[in-house]
């Protein structure tokens, strides 16, 4: 529809999408970068604790729109319903330029070593399609330290002997530590643990022309309002903008990845900001919507080659479906831990990522973001009544008196655990939502209950008085680390793309976002899907030999 | 066809008398009619109790005479809303209110006025934003509004383009240019609680027992929250100096000085943006030196010092100010032992004066 | 039903919606004086704040810092059932009106007349014949109280100032140019 021809679309402007289209515009090539969402502000949300990222009591901060955009979310007893985009079912992850990047916790995981050969570490889990990735750690490693720099990290990992192996330091020093990081640091020491600063997306110094963190309580879920954290909406995106090959168009919905007569990809068509159908042709599509809607938009385009969707020959997009099982466990303390400083995690620990008895993988412990008033209600013990006098005395004597330590569990993929375009059920645009299946597997719940047992250890060291356990339940698992549902491998019949995140049978389509996640590592995937963006653009770069004629 | 001219004329004439229909009603009855719509009982009820109950509403937030179109139209708008359902609560100024606002607070309030004018807290946008010396050396962010143009709707990146240290800069709304970014609602909120001025009030030269200390305006407008905030439910901050916890004055109004004057996160005394004395005026209120609405400090030293300091110095041509970086006595934390590295030396006779006001003022309520 | 929904919203051009809204205010500018009623909530009625407001007081009741209704949750919640919680209007009004059908047939009282003791016994109860509306409740009345002050509860921050969490807290930036003494 007399679009311009481009080299490149890249469908989601988040944490892989922002990447790609940044390295493609410096490299030369002209890219189009569709985002359904707004490039938002701080003042957008406000820090509102009823209405952010993390909490959307008062619906989404950054996208997206609850009438817009349903999905339809099938329990494990077949029971269906029609979810809205701030129902916690959704599996929502934001809809906005920068994506979860936003408005993250900011915490930069390298995964481990084993994390990428989980099959042949731990053998095969029955009930699970767990894996090995096509490429290790060490081909990563160059990205990693490229997400590192070009992003920016904050952290101090020396305390880490289970880090794997890095040739250069983190490029920013941690913050200053908490009073609950000076709390928990000698508990876990006398414990024999080896806790460190977490590494963190986030600016302790002046990077990247941006300023350090202010340290105020509204991090995780929020905004930035000084832009301490480095997200792709200030690092890349700016960057890929000011090379002039970029163009970033907002509240552009893509319907679907458009082929030729012979199958092969020859753009996108999309519903531009005022609701018109747009046709933007492209040598290259790349696409980095989220594990959810990026399955979703494989799945919806359909044609006569492709009935079942791009990629899809063996049925295998929007399967694997994962994020992490989240345990923990939340102590009270005699004094007041709470001291105002933000972001709030600060000391993590990872001595239960990989052998512990009898379990496949683990995961990662850290203290919790400052829970703000209205979250911490949620965070009573059972024995503490959910209303009346008794639950206001709990709220005013243990707000400032309990840390709470977290850890993402890795989880075993389920085939069964999939996303797939509904039947019936279209959004705003008449595009077929997507209908998200399955559950954990038991296995990542029996590591959920082992990391919470050892959180609550922690914290009885470090001197609770009381203790309590947060454990996870059997629900399906995705939200903002969503991953697996395009994996990654050499073998057309078993994975959805190669080692650089191209599409099998296209030779000009990729999937570049935690969709290609073979596993999702018991640590929070950002930096792993940023240095994933950096390896498939290195890839992409390198066999790209100029635009096909228009 | 016809059926629809008549439809559009009947509308039309609608839109052109809704709003004076609406003003006459709500004129009437001494505000009563404006509380009728729910969504601003609440305003009302707070105006009822306020400093300013004996103003009507009609004075600060015009009425059918008011010649502004965006004024009706807004109110139009807030009808339409009202009817349908669809009320924007709460109702709030909105930017283009502000420096209509300005010139209202200025009928009464004449001689703070003058003062806030001319001193530095009458800032206007363009000198803010586009300061280059500023721009060039940091970004300017989202932050920079909560103390400055606390009132503009938007982010940073609505306000001024580009958002680099390169330059060069310009307002995107340039008739926001000359209008102040810090104006009397960001540390006033007119509905506040309060009886109203006694109006043969001579104000005195400086401070002291007999001014009046709190007027129960004194709020800060929380832009996160779009609210005023009373300044006794603000903070004050425990400031330290290295690891010395550093002497404060109780003195409530300073809070508001503090949440834009703020030490960082880590409450060292002249971090981020703090002002804490420390040294010889350590424990003075800001209040006591800079005086309320021009924030001018000259005069202030007379309150407390002879003409001529006990060193025989002249304390009003010293150059005091934080500004200069060389300046020995920087009045914010001047010590005896920077002009007496040896110790200072003791004056017979001389006695510790009683400041003209004491802590015992400024009880919290 | 809500995919017809969506597509409903899609076929209203602004012109028509335009029209409708002038429609609905020249219908209701007769009645421009919406006066009398003098209530100061949107979609409760005087008697359902009455009710709710005791039942939030329930939730968290007042002791030595304000309690649920001192703190405006009725507010907060009148005022999101105009907003994201419109859904929600349908179940608050029989709820509130089967709470006090409860409390009449048991006490002989409307619910806001109940002492403590009564009123706890009755949701006490409620919590397990009504456990879904009850549930709202509490929720809603735990947003009002601990919730941001800019939805209309948790006035002037006092759930915030007894959980000893500093209101506007103050956070200086970092300067590129340092002052001297820093």
């Amino acid at each position: 529809m007399g679009l311009r021809k481009v080299n490149a679309v890249v469908v989601g402007a988040g944490a892989g999408g922002g990447i790609v289209a940044k390295e493609l515009a410096q490299a030369g090539l002209s890219v189009v970068l569709l985002e359904r969402g707004k490039w938002y502000t701080a003042f957008d949300c406000r820090k509102d604790d009823l209405r952010n990222q993390r909490n959307s009591t008062l619906g989404n901060a950054f996208g997206p729109d609850d009438e817009r955009d349903p999905r339809v979310v099938v329990d494990p007893s077949g029971w269906e319903r029609i979810v809205r985009g701030s129902d916690g079912e959704y599996q929502n992850n934001a809809a906005c330029v920068g994506g979860g990047t936003l408005s993250y916790g900011a915490m930069a995981w390298r995964y481990m070593e084993r994390d990428f050969r989980m099959r042949s570490a731990y053998g095969a889990v029955a009930g699970s399609t767990l894996e090995d990735w096509p490429i290790s750690y060490g081909d990563l490693e160059p990205f990693y330290e490229k997400a590192e720099w070009e992003i920016g990290v904050s952290g101090d990992e020396s305390g880490n002997p289970f880090k794997s192996p890095r040739r250069k330091p983190l490029p920013m020093p941690p913050l200053a530590p908490t009073r609950e990081h000076l709390i928990l640091k000698p508990a876990a020491l006398r414990l024999g643990l080896h806790p460190f600063d977490i590494p963190m997306l986030r600016n302790s110094v002046p990077y990247g022309g941006r300023q350090p963190c202010m340290r105020c309580r509204w991090c995780v879920g929020f905004a930035c309002e000084v832009d301490a954290k480095c997200g792709t909406h200030n690092t890349v995106i700016p960057k890929a903008l000011a090379t002039r090959n970029c163009e970033l168009r907002t509240g552009a919905m893509t319907k679907g990845i458009l082929t030729d007569e012979r199958g092969r990809v020859t753009g996108v068509a999309y519903f531009d900001s005022d609701d018109r159908l747009q046709e933007q042709p492209a040598d290259l599509v790349v696409v980095s919507g989220g594990a959810i809607e990026s399955a979703r938009l494989l799945l919806n385009s359909r044609s006569r080659l492709h009935p079942n969707g791009l990629g899809n020959r063996y049925d295998l997009v929007g399967r694997n479906l994962q994020g992490h099982t989240y345990a923990g466990a939340n102590g009270l303390f005699g004094e007041v831990v709470y001291d105002d400083i933000g972001p709030g995690a600060s000391i993590a620990i990872c001595d239960y990522n990989h052998g512990n008895p009898d379990l496949v993988g683990g995961g990662l412990l850290a203290n919790e973001f400052i829970r703000l008033p209205y979250q911490f209600v949620g965070h009573a013990p059972n024995n503490v009544p959910r209303w009346g006098k008794a639950h206001k005395d709990f709220m005013r004597h243990a707000y400032r008196r309990s840390i709470a330590i977290r850890g993402p569990a890795q989880e075993m993929p389920v085939f069964d655990s999939r996303v797939q375009a509904d039947p019936v059920v279209k959004d705003y645009w008449g595009i077929p939502v997507a209908r998200l299946s399955g559950g954990r597997h038991p296995h990542s719940i029996e590591v959920g209950n082992f990391l919470a047992a050892k959180a609550e250890a922690w914290l009885q060291e470090a001197g609770a008085t009381y203790t309590w356990k947060s454990l996870p339940g059997p629900g399906l698992s995705a939200g903002q680390h969503q991953a697996g549902t395009c994996r990654m491998g050499k073998d057309p019949q078993t994975s959805v793309v190669d080692p650089y995140c191209r599409v099998h049978e296209h030779d000009n389509l990729f999937v570049v976002d935690a969709s290609v996640h073979v596993t999702n590592g018991g640590f929070n995937p950002v930096l792993t899907i940023m240095a994933i963006a950096y390896h498939a653009s290195a890839g992409l770069l390198r066999g790209w030999k100029g635009g096909g004629a228009q | 066809m016809k059926a629809r001219t008549k439809y559009l004329v009947v509308a039309g004439a609608i839109v052109l008398l809704a709003p004076i229909a609406a003003t006459v009603y709500y004129e009437t009855g001494g505000g009563t009619g404006c509380a009728s719509c729910h969504e601003i009982q609440r305003s009302y009820d707070q105006w009822a109790g306020s400093t300013h109950r004996n103003l009507s509403c009609g004075s600060c937030h015009g009425d059918a005479f008011t010649l502004d179109p965006a004024f009706h139209l807004n109110n139009f708008q807030r009808l339409v809303g009202h009817l349908s359902g669809r009320i924007s609560e709460p109702i709030l100024l909105r930017q283009p209110d502000l420096p209509e606002m300005l010139a209202r607070c200025q009928k009464c309030h004449r001689q703070e006025f003058a003062d806030w004018q001319s001193g530095p807290h009458a800032s206007t946008y363009s000198r803010i934003f586009l300061d280059r010396k500023h721009n060039a050396s940091e970004a300017l962010e989202d932050d920079c509004l909560r103390c400055h143009g606390m009132h503009f709707q938007g982010g940073i990146r609505d306000l001024v383009s580009p958002i680099n240290t390169a330059g060069p800069w310009r307002l995107r709304a340039p008739e926001l240019a000359n209008l102040p970014a810090i104006p009397c609602l960001a540390c006033h909120q007119i509905h506040a609680h309060g009886a109203p001025l006694p109006r043969p009030a001579i104000p005195a030269a400086t401070p002291g027992p007999k001014q009046e200390l709190f007027r129960p305006s004194l709020a800060l407008f929380d832009r996160r929250n779009q609210l005023h905030f009373a300044v006794r439910l603000l903070p004050l901050p425990e400031m330290r100096d290295h690891d010395r916890p550093v002497k404060i004055s109780p003195d409530p109004r300073q809070a508001l000085c503090y949440q834009c004057h703020a030490p960082l996160a880590t409450n060292q005394v002249g971090s981020g943006d703090d002002r804490t004395a420390i040294g010889v005026h350590e424990g003075l209120s800001c209040l006591a030196c800079h005086l309320k609405h021009g924030q001018q400090t000259r005069a202030s030293c007379a309150t407390c010092h002879p003409r001529l300091s006990n060193c025989g110095l002249d304390v009003e041509t010293m150059d005091t100010t934080f500004k200069n970086v060389k300046s020995p006595h920087n009045i914010h934390f001047v010590k005896c032992a920077d002009c007496h590295p040896r110790g200072v030396p003791s004056k017979p006779g001389a006695r510790r004066r009683a400041l003209p006001f004491s802590e015992a003022t400024f009880t919290r309520r | 039903m809500p995919v017809r929904l969506l597509v409903t919203n899609r076929a209203k051009t602004p012109r028509r919606k335009f029209l409708g809204l002038v429609a609905t205010a020249a219908a209701s500018a007769a009645t421009i004086s919406c006066g009398g009623s003098r209530r100061p909530w949107r979609f409760l009625s005087t008697d359902e704040a009455l009710t709710l407001s005791a039942i939030s007081e329930r939730i968290i009741p007042t002791d030595q810092d304000a309690g649920a209704a001192a703190a405006g949750v009725v507010a907060y919640i009148d005022r999101q059932l105009n907003g994201p919680y419109r859904r929600f209007r349908k179940t608050y009004r029989e709820g509130l009106l089967a709470i006090d059908n409860a409390s009449a047939a048991r006490f002989s009282r409307r619910f806001a007349e109940l002492t403590a003791e009564q009123a706890d016994q009755l949701l006490n109860e409620l919590e397990g014949t009504k456990p879904r509306f009850f549930q709202l409740v509490v929720a809603h009345t735990m947003q009002g109280y601990y919730g941001d002050p800019r939805h209309g509860g948790n006035t002037d921050a006092v759930s915030w100032r007894m959980l000893g969490v500093p209101t506007v807290p103050i956070r200086g930036r970092w300067k590129y140019e340092k002052p001297p003494w820093a």
